[in-house]
């Protein structure tokens, strides 16, 4: 049993393998926020004025609310006073190919494995890839735009979309929705912007890396998805952070809108740095992310692999409001060190024979947290409706917990919602059946975690699944006991 | 600026003063204790996580007084309340007061005590245990029972001692001209290897309005074995919180039932504290509601030690525009491992403008533990009502039949006959109303 518990602890031990640091210059900026700081934000960026009142009104709002605390975590709360709310790297004629990129961040991106270059045009990804705030290279975008798919940074819609981002953002989370969100909508850098016309299944999977990469840097990302009637889209979302003592902000918002017959399945893999042993350091990852299936038949799918940060507070939800849509969420959660994991998924129910699917997995191993937090709501008028819900949990080592906080209603008589919970811990008898078949105990436990996690690893797309599993791997490496 | 904030507390429901005239000094204590606590509990609002979907309204738009001025009616015949198996083994409070001419304790073995606790003031179990294991950092409910109640049924069993018959704590509240409020108080503190069934009902003789906050205090001690059936028949009109606690040592089994089919406003956090490794507990519920009814129940089971079982399931049918609230909460502390938990909550949701709110959780701190919880809300399975249909019942009975099977598990679990009589009677009167 120690053997074990020592196999496992040297497994946790795994030293953060993308823990480095890019030298490229940064534009000067003032730290600090204020009402000026967001104005100069939007100016820089070059936006129109709708834009800026924008940011503007949401910065008040911001200003006006309280940093929330009911969650399952504690952490220093960051000095928003120094954070530095903009940061892109220098300006650079614009590229015609890939020789053009700063080569540093090219490196950057090869020392993360992503295949930016000819393996992934064969993979057939486009990649658009966000360095620290600012879209430094799209590719395929011809390819997209052939079949009429917007895919664009969100600087970019701002400028030449205008009328659809002022038509969806915000639509599905709206300013005020929480401290956060407020925060965000008014100080976003940058982020992807994606939009799939009528009819149109999007030729191929759409994926964002992107990484923080300035210390004291607030990540703010911003993506706003839209799926008109009968198309449908994979996005894939991707990140991994350089290590540093200093606690990093990232504050995201993502926002799925699917219309009538449309279908948008949103995948995360999320490795930021996690802070060391002693809990120092790591990235706060407090994301606001929501879908709503706005349309009859329409579904949203969120699939998410949770490795990284150092406090998650994270709830990606689904509004079913269109008759017959669906919602699924996907998760596995491992928390090691000193981690703290708040995360789960919100479905709420409002149009009739709407159906909802939560797996939820949530792993736990030093000396960290990871609490489900869910909410499953069936509206007075969602006739039909039904919720499964399934929320393991696995302890590994004898410093950690594991927590579940799910909130169910329902105001129909017609519907049934369904939830269930367990937690346990690797069995021995397991580890001993498969050691007894000749199988090393490391491998006997690996594969008992991947057994324990495969209802969900088999929703993310091929290529991020190879991915997962690797880094389930390095994550729980001398694990279990 | 002099202006004076009043703060919402308890006592602004309350009208007059809250006054005790017990004559034991450690009740007097207590009750000193309770209105200290309550002058700066604030009342709950829904921004309290532990009451956020409940509406107080029931409590918050009366002003309560005490019974001695409510112009309380007679008690009048009640003696089909008694059960025949507890003829000398019971106890009647009026509301909340002790009467001794409607209780019968003829029927104990040697050294067994059972009685109003105000009689037994002195006595080392009372000292020693009243008031202890009661949580009061919650809200201003147990302080309140705390600050205003005199008399108390006190049940103590010596080592070794088996009580057959069950014990039966009758609460009852009648009529009056004005809303009161009443709290009885229950301490039961079984010693080493002894065992007992408590019957605690509550019965609102008239369809007024009161409110009735208990407080029951269990202590049990290692291998003692308790049965405690607790029965919520209050007026339709009053508001119940109830407290009850329990705390147990090693070996110790504590089964408790909470029926719920009374009272517009009906709150209840169940508690059990595991003191020792090697316990089994059960903290079982059934909530029958309709009308404008609300029932809430927050329970927590504790674990603070290793090798425990614990079980928990707790039904609910809720009908009309009745709310039904659950949170059950699994604690597991750090080393407390082999705790074998279960915890089912079960939702019959049969009309249109009823609503269930249920959040079963669990907090878990050791690795080496089976935990495990399910929560459904539904409605009846239309095709066991075709069946039923098909074989000859009307749909309308048909579907009486199925609420009643769905009923019936928890019921099954009284361990007294006539207890389990009248819970079945209730249960028809419930499914087959009109």
């Amino acid at each position: 049993m120690s053997e074990e518990v020592k196999a496992l602890e040297s497994m946790i031990g795994e030293e953060y393998k993308y823990g480095f640091t890019t030298d490229v210059e940064y534009e000067d900026f003032p730290k600090g926020i204020s009402e000026e700081i967001v104005r100069e934000l939007s100016k820089r960026k070059n936006e129109p004025e709708w834009m800026t009142d924008f940011r503007v009104k949401a910065y008040h709002a911001w200003k006006e609310m309280e940093e929330p605390t009911w969650f399952n975590a504690t952490y220093k709360k960051p000095d928003y006073e120094n954070l530095l709310y903009y940061s892109a790297p220098k300006k650079k004629p614009q590229l015609d190919s890939m020789d053009d990129v700063d080569p540093n961040i090219r490196e950057t991106y090869e020392k993360l494995g992503i295949p930016l270059e000819e393996q992934k045009m064969l993979a057939g990804v486009a990649v658009d890839a966000v360095f620290d705030s600012v879209s430094v290279f799209t590719s395929f975008k011809e390819k997209l735009a052939e079949a009429g798919v917007i895919f664009c940074s969100m600087s970019e819609a701002i400028q030449d979309h205008p009328e659809l981002v002022k038509k969806y953002m915000a639509s599905v989370v709206p300013v005020r929705d929480n401290y956060f969100s407020a925060l965000n909508s008014a100080v976003f850098s940058d982020g992807s912007f994606c939009y799939i016309p009528k009819n149109t299944k999007c030729p191929m999977e759409l994926s964002t890396y992107f990484r923080i990469n300035n210390m004291e840097s607030g990540q703010f990302e911003r993506t706003l998805i839209v799926a008109e009637e009968g198309s449908s889209v994979s996005y894939l979302e991707g990140c991994t952070a350089p290590m540093y003592d200093e606690n990093q902000l990232h504050a995201a918002v993502v926002e799925l809108v699917a219309l009538d017959n449309a279908d948008i399945k949103y995948s995360t893999i999320q490795n930021w740095y996690s802070g060391d042993e002693n809990g120092k350091g790591g990235i706060y990852n407090f994301v606001t992310k929501r879908g709503i299936c706005k349309g009859r038949n329409s579904k949203i799918s969120w699939t998410q692999l949770e490795t990284g940060s150092a406090v998650t507070l994270k709830y990606p939800s689904v509004i079913l409001q269109g008759d017959n849509s669906i919602g699924e969420f996907y998760s596995v959660a491992v928390t090691t060190k000193m981690q703290q994991a708040d995360t789960g998924t919100k479905m709420i129910h409002l149009g009739k024979n709407t159906k909802s699917t939560i797996i939820s997995k949530g792993i736990s191993a030093g000396r960290s947290q990871n609490s489900y937090r869910g909410e499953v709501k069936i509206g007075k008028k969602a006739h039909g409706s039904k919720n499964y819900s399934v929320c393991d949990s696995m302890l590994i080592g004898q410093e950690c917990g594991a927590h579940t906080f799910p909130y169910i209603s329902s105001e129909n008589p017609s519907s049934s919602v369904e939830h269930e919970a367990t937690t346990s811990r690797v069995g021995e008898e397991q580890i001993f059946y498969l050691m007894q078949r000749g199988i090393s105990e490391q491998d006997a436990i690996s594969m008992i975690i991947n057994g324990f996690v495969k209802d969900v690893l088999k929703e993310l797309p091929l290529e991020f699944a190879v991915e997962a599993n690797k880094l389930l791997d390095v994550k729980l490496e001398g694990s279990v006991g | 600026m002099s202006e004076v904030i009043q703060k919402d507390t308890m006592l602004s429901y309350i009208n007059g003063e809250i006054q005790s005239n017990a004559n034991s000094v450690a009740i007097r204590a207590i009750n000193v204790r309770g209105k200290d606590a309550l002058e700066n509990t604030p009342f709950p609002t829904r921004k309290d996580e532990d009451w956020r979907f409940i509406d107080l309204n029931a409590i918050k738009k009366n002003r309560f007084t005490s019974v001695s001025y409510a112009n309380a009616a007679e008690v009048g015949d009640i003696s089909k309340h008694y059960l025949p198996e507890a003829l000398n083994t019971r106890l009647v409070f009026v509301n909340g007061i002790y009467n001794e001419e409607l209780s019968s304790i003829s029927d104990l073995p040697n050294h067994v005590i059972v009685g109003n606790m105000s009689e037994y003031g002195d006595h080392d179990a009372v000292k020693e245990h009243l008031g202890t294991i009661t949580n009061y950092d919650d809200d201003a409910f147990a302080p309140f029972n705390d600050a205003a109640f005199e008399d108390a049924a006190f049940i103590y069993l010596p080592e070794e001692t088996s009580v057959e018959a069950p014990i039966h704590i009758l609460n009852l509240f009648t009529d009056a001209e004005k809303a009161f409020y009443a709290t009885p108080r229950l301490l039961f503190v079984g010693e080493m290897y002894s065992k007992a069934t408590i019957i605690e009902e509550h019965i609102g003789l008239a369809n007024n309005v009161y409110l009735n906050v208990p407080v029951t205090e269990f202590r049990l001690f290692a291998g003692a074995h308790v049965h405690h059936a607790r029965i919520q028949r209050d007026s339709k009109q009053a508001a119940h919180v109830s407290r009850p606690i329990a705390m147990i040592d090693r070996n110790a089994e504590y089964h408790s039932y909470t029926i719920c089919l009374g009272a517009k406003l009906f709150r209840n956090d169940p508690r059990v504290i595991q003191n020792a490794e090697e316990v089994d507990f059960t903290v079982d519920g059934l909530v029958l509601i309709d009308g404008d009814q609300i029932a809430d129940t927050h329970s927590i089971m504790d674990h603070r030690y290793a090798h425990g079982n614990s079980h928990q399931l707790h039904k609910v049918v809720v009908n009309d525009n009745a709310h039904s609230i659950f949170n059950g909460k699994i604690f597991v502390a750090k080393d407390a491992q082999k705790i074998d938990s279960f915890q089912e909550n079960r939702n019959l949701l049969l009309s249109d403008d009823g609503k269930v709110n249920t959040k079963p959780q669990l907090e878990i701190f050791a690795d080496d533990v089976r935990c495990s919880h399910g929560a459904t809300i539904g409605h009846l399975n239309d095709e066991e009502v075709f069946y039923l249909h098909s074989r000859g019942l009307t749909e309308q009975k048909s579907r009486e039949l199925l609420v009643y099977a769905f009923a019936l598990e928890s019921v099954e679990s009284m361990e007294v006959e006539s207890v389990e009589k009248l819970l079945l009677d209730e249960v028809i009167k419930y499914t087959t109303r009109d």
